[in-house]
């Protein structure tokens, strides 16, 4: 990975390649915010003070709420729902020239100002960002089980 | 069609959030586009008496994510890193 001359990489991540923000000075929006507090941030969830290009955040999650222990109840497994492996319903673009929108943005102000911010718990792939950016993505897909124990046999009875 | 936007001062006193959760986003600043998909499951047969249905194990369990195989040893569970 290089940027302005500068050489880093992270042994066997794995990364993919970076993209840039193209930065265009003159319409860019600053963002001024006078403090931030943050309680907790917990499970993937990022808090990020500056620009950024591209983002990309996915959330797989299997909330099971067992009566029985773990080990007597028997393994769980993504695989076994469809809700992990369901494609997204694409967004269907217009084709025809008529109904092509082109947007174009004039920041008058360039600053966008927020006093406060205070925030009790950002957590499980949720972002907070205080810049702009260019993309962003995000997916969760959460399936709920509840599984109670089932009837034991009945001892056999006394003689 | 021609959109066009002029954005003229944006000032907020305070934003108070008691969460943000599952892949959502609370931002302060602007974005080209942005897509949030979220995907919920429970309906009424999410709802089990007694054991998982004695199904098979499922295609590709064997490179499951941190899941023991069964008649495996109870050791630590590991995790594969893509």
């Amino acid at each position: 990975m290089r940027m302005n001359g500068v050489t880093f990489s992270l042994p066997g991540a794995n990364l993919p390649d970076p993209t840039f923000l193209s930065l265009d000075d003159t319409n860019l929006r600053t963002s001024e915010v006078q403090g931030i507090y943050v309680n907790t941030l917990a499970q993937a969830g990022v808090l990020q003070v500056g620009d950024r290009s591209e983002s990309n955040a996915m959330l797989r999650a299997l909330a099971l709420q067992r009566q029985e222990d773990h080990p007597y109840a028997g393994d769980v497994f993504f695989e076994s729902y469809v809700i992990f492996d369901r494609p997204i319903p694409a967004f269907v673009d217009a084709n025809d020239p008529d109904s092509f929108v082109v947007t174009h943005r004039w920041n008058a102000c360039k600053t966008i100002a927020v006093g406060c911010i205070s925030i009790i718990s950002a957590g499980a792939s949720a972002q907070v960002v205080i810049g702009t950016g260019q993309t962003h993505r995000s997916e969760s897909r959460i399936k709920h089980i509840r599984q109670f124990r089932g009837s034991h046999p009945v001892p056999p009875a006394c003689p | 069609m021609i959109f066009y936007v002029v954005n003229y001062e944006l000032s907020v006193g305070s934003i108070e959030v008691l969460g943000v959760s599952s892949s959502s986003l609370l931002q302060v600043g602007d974005d080209d586009t942005i897509s949030l998909f979220s995907m919920f499951d429970t309906p009424a047969e999410s709802m089990i008496v007694g054991p998982l249905a004695p199904l098979q194990l499922p295609e590709g369990a064997e490179n499951a994510e941190g899941e023991r195989m069964p008649g495996e040893e109870h050791g630590p569970v590991t995790i594969k890193l893509r």
